[in-house]
């Protein structure tokens, strides 16, 4: 604790002696990023991305098995409506809504991993993702989420800007003791009052010097961490960012997520984990509708991301989840019920790509779980070890995932 | 002895104990004596103290009336509740949910998916509409088609009802003279949190507060653990509703049906045993993580909570009662209701049970939930549990251990008297200490409650200031753990809920936060100050009365009377009205000043 504290101090020492405001943005940022960053000095930090479907993507609509005779006999309403899939040459066909993620599978950038989800059997969309993002399937006391002890077994200080969820509200993956934000436009992260930015800009001022000389250790850490925080941010910047490689955000929630993301690690502000949301995939009644309009919207986002990010590329790895899959039968209404297993996307530059990684377990009625449902062969917990562990380096597993004895799904090249 | 008998045996044994336990609560008003001369405090630091912590901070001008009215006798008023809120309860008739039965807020309030599955039935929207596309542009006739239908059937919306109970906890908060008990209300809620993010719960959560917290607030915790362990919203929440005895095991209705289980184990859904209660009521609710149970307990309670369930809504409700009649004319049968709860003798495990060492014998029902409950309330884990909880909401989140092993016992001795122990609390001296003075960092909502006290502000509309109560860290109702929000300060001090609480501060003294209504020239007897520094010296006197302010004000001086600053400020009030947004007026210097104020780490303490 004294050493973090410290590190901020010297923080805020070294953003006097630059005079914050006027000096441009990497300098500070620079300045800002030295000390307590605590990885290796010249190397930038590893970001994981994730994106939370909510409502339970169907898994078998998004990469359904390339022969498509059994699905069409179990879904021939749905069947029937569907233009040709994409082939992924891997014995799976993959939605053509999708088709913005095809590049990145051809590079082997991107990689997909089915028949994944929890051992727990609800089929409650709020207790599977309860489940998932706590990271403790069955257990609803858990008080943290994954995401959040992810964060907090980096080992090294952080940014103010660790952990950020484009979101309204800290959503519960982020939930814990690690301080995370909770922020849906970056341009609003400042001292405000609409209509009067000169005296925001002043309180402002007076809010520094009072947090920076309070009693209360807590009061005068956090406010010093805060307004270090807002002088990395440059509103201009913000305002007027440019995705870079003619990056094209749909402009819905998930792209506009994406885009601020890009923008958190692009200006280098210290972002490890950073969480966004995709709503929509509870497709019961018309999925033909539904489904292709939500899909497209994902793979255009991820697909601006990643073309936006650019150099940034080496840094980043994103991956989507969704508490379960729907079942494999189409119900009265052409659309699908809450299922079991599903799949999901994994993109990054040391990806094994170009796969579908796990057992797919296939289609046959005695396959099913239940007799109705994709089964789970992947718990999620294999997944996001590999990744966290991977990727960031999060060696802890039985603290990342309390309870879970299983083994990493392989899935990044060394 | 036969296991008839052994069950009556067990059970008059237990409701023996359990009276012996309650005798010893203390129906007598409290009389307390508050130790705050021996802490070295004047009355009036001791006032603001107690205002603070026991109350949501103090009103215009409450310091002194607290003062004359004497201390120890505001708390004993406090702890006795029920004073008459006059003008606030004619605020509070106009929401009428507030009034309704739990059954009647189901019947008016259904989710939105169920009104749409009612709109396709009768044609209103064609079948295969898909819900999303009712968000979009051009749907709004068909949108509307569908609030026609639901206001002809007599519908509203959800979120109507949640913002009912959102807008009563607030303006109770800020309004109530039995401050003590919305205090506790708040605590409690918290400590046997629901979530308004499950869906399902979100017809329960007004009851929930109303039928099962509030009444039991300020009283004995074994009430309080009972109230909840048998409301929806807690069943639900925690999924106990869907909990019944695994395939095999005989259960109470086939016991006295003299029926053998079914070898398959098939029954009507739900099928099994959810465990996510009883987990969740010895760790969170009553012993604590440390409390000495096993995962074996845990199977165990819940086995004995088998079949606690919930009146179906809906369609299945006519059904229910039809059934539940047919039962009674057959002598109950084991089946039990109290309004909305009811206890499935089809799906309670009827099998003999040992929690925590203690047997249960086979063949109850309803007994064996509450012999658990009896079990756990007595529980010495429990005192230090609830002992250490109260300590940190009270008095700092690291409260001395001799205190808390004080509050244990007097758990114990009062059987778990809540009055009795919060009376213990303001009667100790590590409350009065001058560390604890100002220790705790409030909460969002205790921010804002506090913040409106101290300004006198009015709430005419809520749905904005609760906005800023979640943008703050903490939306009402919405802790989706049933850990409720962390009672502790790093909870909620983080860098983007700080910057929002200095803005909250702002806008709320500069009158942006709509629909609440505030005369900040009038707190001041409507006198203006001369310069920025009389109005920083009179508005933080007023804003924060009997603490001690040098330090504060030695640290806001300069801010203010920084003639630089000042000209900052005064640049930034607009020459003429046409340069600002709709109907902004430039804030005034009081308003300024007062922003800062409410935004100063100073206030955020309690």
């Amino acid at each position: 604790m004294w050493t973090r504290r410290l590190f901020l101090k010297a923080g805020g020492v070294a953003l006097v002696t630059l005079g914050v405001g006027g000096g441009p943005g990497f300098l500070t940022r620079a300045a800002l990023a030295a000390p307590g960053t605590g990885s290796t000095p010249g190397r930038k930090r590893k970001v994981l991305v994730t994106i939370f479907q909510r409502g339970a993507m169907d898994g078998l609509a998004a990469v359904p098995p390339i022969d498509g005779t059994a699905l069409k006999a179990l879904r021939p309403r749905l069947a029937a409506g569907e233009t040709a899939l994409l082939d992924l040459q891997a014995g799976f066909g993959l939605h053509p809504s999708f088709e913005p993620l095809l590049p990145m599978w051809k590079e082997k950038r991107l990689a997909i991993v089915h028949a994944v989800g929890s051992p727990d059997p609800t089929r409650s969309h709020f207790d599977a993702q309860d489940y998932m993002e706590t990271g403790t399937p069955g257990r609803k006391g858990t008080p943290s989420g994954w995401l959040n002890r992810a964060v907090g077994l980096l080992g090294h200080d952080g940014s103010p800007f660790r952990a950020v969820s484009l979101t309204p509200a800290l959503p519960r993956s982020l939930y814990g003791d690690a301080p995370a934000l909770a922020v849906t436009d970056l341009a609003g992260f400042k001292v405000q009052l609409p209509g009067a930015d000169r005296a925001a800009a002043a309180a402002g001022q007076g809010f520094e010097a009072l947090y920076e000389q309070t009693s209360q250790e807590l009061l005068r850490d956090t406010g010093s961490e805060t307004f270090r925080a807002l002088h990395m941010l440059s509103e201009a910047e913000i305002r007027g960012y440019r995705p870079a490689h003619g990056a094209d955000y749909p402009r819905s929630p998930l792209g506009n997520a994406l885009k601020q993301i890009a923008l958190l690690i692009k200006s280098d502000v210290g972002l490890e984990v950073a969480f966004a949301e995709s709503g929509g995939w509870d497709t019961h009644v018309q999925q033909s509708v539904a489904f292709p309009r939500q899909a497209r919207d994902l793979a255009r986002s991820i697909h601006a991301f990643w073309t936006d990010l650019g150099a940034y590329q080496d840094q980043v790895l994103l991956t989507t989840m969704t508490e379960f899959g729907r079942t494999v039968r189409e119900n009265g209404s052409g659309g699908t019920d809450h299922g079991h297993g599903s799949c999901l996307f994994v993109l990054g530059h040391r990806v094994d790509g170009g796969k579908v990684h796990g057992t797919f377990p296939g289609l046959d009625p005695r396959a099913l779980y239940e007799g109705r449902d994709l089964p789970v062969t992947t718990d999620f917990r294999a997944v996001f070890c590999e990744l966290a562990g991977r990727h960031l380096g999060v060696a802890e597993d039985a603290t990342l995932f309390p309870g879970w004895t299983g083994k990493r799904l392989p899935l990044l090249r060394t | 002895m036969s296991t008839k008998q052994a069950s009556a045996f067990t059970l008059l044994a237990a409701a023996l104990a359990f009276c012996a336990w309650a005798g010893a609560v203390n129906e007598k008003p409290t009389t307390v004596r508050l130790p705050w001369k021996e802490a070295g405090l004047s009355e009036r630091e001791a006032a603001a103290h107690l205002l603070n912590r026991f109350a949501y901070g103090p009103r215009p001008g409450e310091v002194e009336a607290v003062v004359r009215m004497g201390l120890d006798r505001w708390f004993e008023r406090q702890l006795a509740a029920g004073i008459p809120d006059g003008p606030l309860e004619d605020q509070l008739r106009r929401l009428p949910a507030l009034r309704m039965s739990t059954a009647e807020i189901v019947k008016t309030y259904p989710p939105p998916g169920i009104i749409l599955v009612e709109a396709r039935e009768a044609g209103v929207i064609p079948r295969d509409l898909v819900p999303g596309d009712l968000q979009s542009e051009d749907r709004r006739e068909l949108r509307g088609k569908v609030q026609d239908f639901a206001r002809q059937r007599g519908y509203r919306e959800q979120k109507e009802l949640l913002g009912q109970l959102m807008t009563a906890k607030l303006v109770r908060a800020v309004g109530s003279d039995s401050q003590l008990a919305e205090v506790m209300t708040d605590f409690w809620f918290n400590h046997f949190n629901v979530s308004l993010t499950d869906n399902q719960t979100r017809s329960y959560l007004l009851p929930y507060e109303r039928d099962a917290i509030r009444p039991n607030a300020l009283g004995r915790f074994r009430d309080l653990l009972e109230a909840t362990a048998k409301s929806p919203a807690m069943l639900v929440y925690l999924d106990n509703a869907q909990s019944s005895a695994a395939s095999g095991a005989a259960t109470t209705l086939e016991r006295r049906m003299r029926r053998r289980p079914p070898e398959t184990g098939r029954r009507m859904r739900p099928q099994g045993l959810n465990e996510n209660y009883a987990r969740e009521l010895l760790e969170l609710h009553t012993l604590g993580v440390d409390g000495g149970y096993s995962q074996k307990d845990v199977v165990e309670v819940a086995r004995a909570f088998t079949g606690w369930s919930v009146m179906p809504p809906g369609k299945l409700r006519e059904m229910a009662e039809s059934r539940l009649a047919r039962v009674r004319r057959a002598g109950g049968l084991g089946f039990h209701r109290e309004g909305e709860f009811l206890l499935r003798a089809d799906q309670h495990d009827a099998g003999a049970k040992t929690v925590l060492g203690v047997q249960l014998p086979a063949g109850r029902g309803m007994e064996d939930g509450e012999a658990v409950l009896d079990l756990l309330a007595k529980h010495p884990a429990t005192a230090r549990h609830l002992a250490a909880k109260l300590a940190v909401r009270f008095v700092s989140d690291a409260p001395p251990k001799a205190l808390v092993d004080r509050l244990a016992d007097i758990y114990l001795k009062t059987g778990g008297d809540v009055r009795r122990m919060l009376a213990a609390l303001a009667g100790s001296p590590e409350f009065w200490s001058r560390e604890a003075i100002g220790a705790k960092v409030k909460s969002p909502f205790e921010l804002t409650a506090s913040a409106l006290r101290a300004t006198g502000g009015e709430v005419r509309d809520p749905r904005e200031i609760l906005q800023w109560i979640g943008r703050m860290g903490q939306p009402l109702y919405a802790y989706q753990a049933p850990t409720g929000y962390p009672d502790r300060a790093e909870a909620w001090v983080n860098t983007g809920s700080l910057l929002n609480r200095m803005n909250f501060g702002l806008q709320l003294a500069a009158g942006r936060v709509r629909g609440i209504g505030m005369d900040l020239p009038e707190l001041n007897g409507g006198r203006e100050p001369a310069s920025r520094e009389e109005a920083l010296n009179v508005y933080a006197r007023l804003l924060m009365p009997g603490r001690n302010l040098d330090s504060a004000l030695k640290l806001l001086g300069p801010m203010v009377g920084d003639p630089d600053l000042v000209r900052k400020i005064d640049e930034a009030a607009p020459k003429d009205g046409a340069s600002e947004v709709g109907d902004r007026r430039p804030s005034t210097p009081v308003e300024q000043v007062v922003g800062v104020i409410l935004g100063s780490p100073e206030f955020q303490r309690r």
